[in-house]
């Protein structure tokens, strides 16, 4: 096989299909096993010492925090192949994942919330890390409602994937909040968590678990969102060509 | 393995946060499926009429 034909699969409309159609279920039954898994360490791991059952939450709140960045980070990435490359795909792409990527984001914010109560005392402060995702969750809707108020679709996309891609600065602002400012949320218990911060192992495999489950749905609900503008798009070019053959 | 269902104090916020991540799922589930099923159908639809329009 031509190695420059090797990622057509993500440019190419037909072949995207034809690879999407197999690869949204599989993501979407692995996505479930994953989640049958995570749920069950969930429920079978121990108390903890200081946050007794809350400790639940945070296997349902730290993938939908990781999540809610990588989805933005996709949704960077597409709008700049969408802007620089004029890749259509691509703009289909960032379209699909942007509303995933807000509703992730707003279950962190509530996740965390629901967190923060019993942990800390209250439902909200205006730190750095969780006023950082607050903003985070702004670009998302900012982008979707960029999108939907211009009627010309191409001015739309590009004014959106420009947005797209201001709000990557926020990306690594989110990440280091809690080093770069003194914050009620705690430092990183995962990725580049400092040594001795880490979870223990009876608590980081459910949330590993439901991490992978967090990751596969995307996976999966990316693609059928992706094939449904797809088919949007084949369905508005056919209603131009029947409109055109009426004359 | 033994399952701990019992939150205690914590149940008021451990509950909501399980109902409303499942609630928030299944409404992405359904909404991507049936957004996808919808245009599939409108341009199956509009294929067969541009067919059936054509000499």
């Amino acid at each position: 096989m031509d190695a420059r034909h090797t990622f057509d699969f993500l440019t190419n409309p037909e072949r995207f299909m034809a690879f999407s159609r197999w690869a949204a279920p599989l993501l979407g039954a692995l996505s479930a096993v994953a989640a049958v898994v995570g749920l069950v360490l969930t429920f079978a791991a121990p108390e903890d010492a200081l946050h007794g059952d809350g400790v639940r939450i945070m296997f349902i709140h730290i993938p939908a925090a990781s999540l809610c960045l990588f989805i933005y980070l996709c949704l960077g990435v597409a709008s700049f192949l969408s802007l620089v490359f004029r890749q259509a795909l691509a703009d289909l792409a960032a379209q699909a994942c942007a509303p995933i990527g807000a509703i992730y984001t707003a279950l962190a914010l509530i996740t965390g919330s629901l967190w923060g109560r019993p942990a800390w005392g209250t439902w909200w402060v205006w730190d750095a890390r969780l006023t950082s995702v607050l903003v985070l969750l702004l670009f998302y809707l900012g982008y979707m409602a960029l999108r939907g108020a211009l009627e010309d679709e191409q001015k739309a996309a590009r004014a959106a994937a420009i947005l797209a891609l201001v709000g990557l600065i926020n990306l690594p602002i989110v990440k280091f909040s809690v080093e770069w400012w003194n914050t009620l949320h705690q430092g990183s218990s995962t990725f580049m968590a400092a040594k001795g911060d880490g979870l223990p192992a009876i608590y980081a495999w459910p949330a590993v678990l439901m991490g992978l489950s967090y990751l596969g749905a995307f996976g999966a609900l990316w693609l059928v969102r992706i094939r449904a503008l797809v088919w949007r798009r084949k369905a508005r070019s056919l209603s131009m060509k029947l409109a055109e053959g009426a004359r | 393995m033994s399952f701990d269902f019992d939150a205690g104090k914590y149940a008021a916020y451990l509950w909501p946060a399980f109902a409303i991540s499942a609630l928030a799922f299944a409404w992405m589930i359904a909404s991507s499926l049936l957004m996808a099923r919808r245009w599939r159908r409108e341009a199956e639809r509009l294929q067969a009429e541009l067919e059936a329009t054509q000499p």
